[in-house]
């Protein structure tokens, strides 16, 4: 049971606001059209997920940490300060779904990010780390029983939905296509591969756990997906099939999708979904500003990894606390036809940086003197650098795309 | 004076200045206080080629000059205690062993000591990260013009430590002499920063009563890990070096596949000390005591008391306190260490013990030991029996323990590492 966590509590993460954002969208929009690609996200998100795993497992390093001794200062800066960026934006990302829930709870969104904003630097900064965990596991679970529950009041056609899951369904027109790569990117980060890794390492799990380890991962994965059905089928039941159109280029686009839910799917589910949207941008709340901090602690060498005080860490609690208070002032201040543009160009910066981690993460678990018994075998390499190239290639599109929309 | 940083990259040139490739790293030889440098790498034609350092006239930031014109590549062999600085330190972790952390290699600092060119110092500081990224004259002046310094931070070679996982590369042995001689508390420190293997290799590097100290002042959590990855033979015989009080609590929380092995390994006595204590609930009296106290006969002379001490005095963890008991183990009174030194040489200690001393029962409840330590100002509580055997003792420190909040001090930084591992593995 030990072993059991990094993966689940990495999934949970991964449907962040802007996962519950992008899937809800997908649903409003496509219906059940963009399921199968679900399916395919799922498998590229547990091979990646068990490389990053892996890493940790043999080297006992964060990735960060492993860039800088493998590949250089540079390479290592290059890779933090993109992460920092792109993490930055998904922060604000994090504030705007915790606006946007309680706006359709009937409450200004203001205090919603503010209550969020608290909450979060005490927890992090004065919490025992235990319960921080513990918070982080309730907190995930309470997302998924509220999509299932959404799902499950919205009455989807769940005949649709299995075939759809298995069927892919190629359309020529270019919206449709963003909104894949658009799914596709929201769960597979650079962040939460760096999360993966450090978390298996700070664990001190070794070696002999890699079978625990994979399955955990794999949980953690279908955990992912499964949630990113229930959200996709709701919105697609009730939204979609209702034919009620959402302007999904407002930041408040989920909490329209959430309000469309109340004529067919009743207030209970409205009410859900937006507990649901506050848990999962809670949660990303308090994992984005800590994976930042510690990789960027990890790879300069910084206070990490050690239970020091407040005043002893400064650089690492200061990161954390100028992540989360920087981006509850931006989400104060700034009008909310630009926060989009600011989210819009987190994504762009995270679709630049994925491909070169992923580059990273796959040369480092081929490299046997690092891995030793754990080095990628031939089938799991071939996979993983399937995966890289699709999500290179998906990157590449959704760069363009969003260069052309902006 | 140079920093590596300015040297890698730089041109070789031969006596007559032609170029023949890059300075691609530097060896040295570790062991001294100032590892000097043997080797130069070079890189040329896209192939390293090894050179002895004599063969170099001349080493600074615009790059080395040779003594010959002809390389001679064949006598060179890395030794056992040579490392390459780029490839085994450089961006790696260290300890920082005044500060007590791990930090990680910026930079490394090259001086003239006695003529020859030595490593003498790591930067740790922005200064050195700055360089790296060929940015530390800019941002110098921008610094400057907010009135701010670029903080430079440098650690002495002879401060530092290197991991084992660094140079496994190597396979050099760290003596890790320095950290050896560390309290116990700052080294736990430093262990509780590195990474598995780099702990066990630690660990290993120590004796059994260093090691054993180390681990006493570790968590709970942590001790269960470092026991569960050393050898079982090693873990036994750590065991055996610690307070059985804590080694009791550290075997209770072992694997069951990992305890039976241990304490098998283990020598009898230890190991029947250490599981007895094991068979009391961990929140009683039974549960914190230990049983390394010092118990002596009424008959015995204050002098001959206190040559017993001498003889005890090694293993016992106090000896502020000596208690006496009768032929059954039954607790009798108590001297204390004052009154065995002012008493005539000569007379009985059952003269002048104190003859009804403050007990506690094995089942009494941790808050109930505190209490009594607390009102009567003991530095040790005796633990007995139904029967008022004499059972173990539990000293001052072991019983405030449960007054202090478990952990007392908040712990953020490390990812979920703590408290959701082991224990239930």
């Amino acid at each position: 049971m030990g072993v059991l966590g990094p993966g689940l509590v990495s999934g949970f993460a991964d449907n962040d606001a802007g996962g519950i954002t992008t899937y809800s969208v997908a649903g409003a929009k496509f219906g059940y059209e963009l399921l199968w690609v679900l399916l395919i996200s799922q498998i590229v998100l547990f091979f990646t997920q068990e490389v990053g795993a892996r890493l940790g497992l043999a080297t006992g390093q964060g990735l960060a940490g492993l860039v800088r001794e493998r590949y250089g200062v540079r390479w290592a800066s290059f890779m933090i300060s993109a992460m920092l960026v792109a993490n930055l934006g998904s922060i604000v990302a994090e504030f705007a779904g915790c606006g946007a829930a309680v706006t359709v709870m009937g409450y200004p969104s203001w205090l919603g990010a503010l209550i969020a904003a608290v909450v979060v630097v005490v927890l992090l900064t004065r919490g025992s780390y235990k319960w921080v965990q513990y918070i982080f596991v309730a907190v995930g679970i309470c997302v998924s029983i509220a999509y299932f529950v959404s799902a499950i009041l919205a009455h989807p056609d769940w005949g649709l939905t299995a075939s759809s899951l298995v069927v892919p369904r190629l359309e020529s027109n270019s919206a449709y296509w963003v909104a894949v790569v658009a799914t596709v990117g929201t769960t597979i980060t650079p962040w939460g591969q760096a999360f993966i890794q450090s978390y298996v390492a700070d664990k001190r799990l070794g070696p002999e756990d890699l079978v625990g380890e994979r399955i955990d991962v794999g949980f953690g994965a279908l955990l992912t997906n499964v949630i990113a059905l229930f959200i996709v089928v709701a919105c697609a039941a009730a939204v979609y099939s209702a034919r009620i159109t959402v302007d999904t280029n407002s930041p408040q686009a989920v909490g329209q999708i959430a309000n469309a839910l109340r004529p067919l799917a009743g207030a209970g589910a409205t009410y859900l979904f937006a507990i649901g949207l506050l848990a999962a941008s809670f949660l990303g709340l308090g994992v984005v500003p800590l994976t930042s901090a510690y990789a960027a602690c990890e790879a300069f060498g910084w206070e990490t990894g050690v239970d020091w005080r407040l005043r002893e860490a400064p650089a690492f609690y200061g990161l954390m606390i100028f992540f989360v208070v920087f981006a509850a002032i931006f989400i104060l201040l700034v009008p909310k036809d630009s926060l989009i543009q600011v989210m819009l160009t987190a994504q762009i910066v995270n679709c630049l940086l994925l491909p070169f981690v992923l580059v990273f993460v796959m040369r480092l678990a081929s490299n046997r003197e690092l891995m030793g018994p754990l080095t990628s075998g031939r089938l799991l390499n071939a996979v993983g650098w399937i995966g890289t190239g699709l999500l290179v290639v998906l990157s590449m599109v959704l760069l363009v795309t969003s260069f052309v929309s902006v | 004076m140079l920093y590596l940083s300015q040297a890698i990259g730089r041109p070789v040139r031969d006596k007559l200045g032609e170029p023949i490739g890059t300075v691609a790293d530097l060896i040295v030889a570790i062991g001294d206080r100032y590892p000097p440098v043997t080797g130069i790498v070079v890189k040329t034609n896209g192939r390293e080629i090894f050179l002895q350092w004599q063969a170099v006239a001349s080493l600074d930031a615009a790059g080395a000059t040779l003594q010959t014109t002809a390389i001679d590549i064949s006598k060179f062999h890395q030794r056992p205690n040579e490392i390459r600085l780029k490839r085994d330190l450089m961006d790696r972790q260290i300890v920082d062993i005044d500060g007590r952390k791990v930090v990680r290699v910026n930079d490394l600092r090259l001086d003239e000591v006695d003529g020859a060119l030595h490593l003498v110092a790591v930067d740790v500081g922005a200064s050195g990260l700055l360089r790296r990224l060929g940015i530390e004259g800019p941002w110098r002046t921008l610094a400057h013009g907010f009135h701010r310094d670029v903080p430079e931070r440098y650690i002495d070679w002879e401060d530092v430590d290197p991991l084992e996982r660094t140079i496994a590369s190597v396979k050099l042995r760290v003596p890790h002499k320095g950290l050896a001689e560390l309290h116990p508390a700052d080294l736990a420190t430093i262990m509780d920063q590195l990474s598995r293997n780099d702990r066990v290799g630690l660990i290993s590097s120590l004796d059994d009563e260093a090691a054993a100290d180390a681990i006493g002042e570790m968590e709970p959590e942590t001790q269960v890990d470092i026991l569960e990855d050393l050898e079982p033979e090693r873990a036994a015989d750590i065991l055996e070096e610690m307070d059985p009080d804590e080694a009791a609590d550290l075997v209770a929380d072992l694997s069951d596949e990992s305890r039976v092995e241990i304490l098998g390994l283990m020598e009898k006595d230890e190991a029947d000390e250490v599981q007895e204590l094991m068979t009391y609930g961990e929140d009683t009296a039974g549960g914190i005591m230990t049983t390394e106290f010092v118990a002596v006969p009424a008959s015995l002379t204050a002098a001959q008391t206190i040559d017993r001490l001498r003889e005890l005095e090694p293993d016992a963890e106090t000896i502020y306190y000596v208690y006496v008991t009768d032929d059954d183990g039954k607790l009798v009174g108590v001297l204390s260490l004052r009154d065995l030194i002012v008493a005539k040489p000569s007379t009985c200690i059952a003269t002048f013990m104190y003859g009804e001393p403050v007990v506690v029962h094995t089942d009494a409840g941790q808050e109930e030991v505190t209490d009594i330590v607390a009102r009567y100002n003991l530095l040790a509580v005796p633990v007995v029996d139904a029967d008022g055997r004499l059972e173990g003792i539990v000293t001052v420190d072991d019983a405030i323990d449960t007054l202090l909040p478990h952990p007392a001090r908040i712990r953020i930084p490390r990812l979920f590492g703590r408290g959701s591992g082991a224990p239930d593995r």
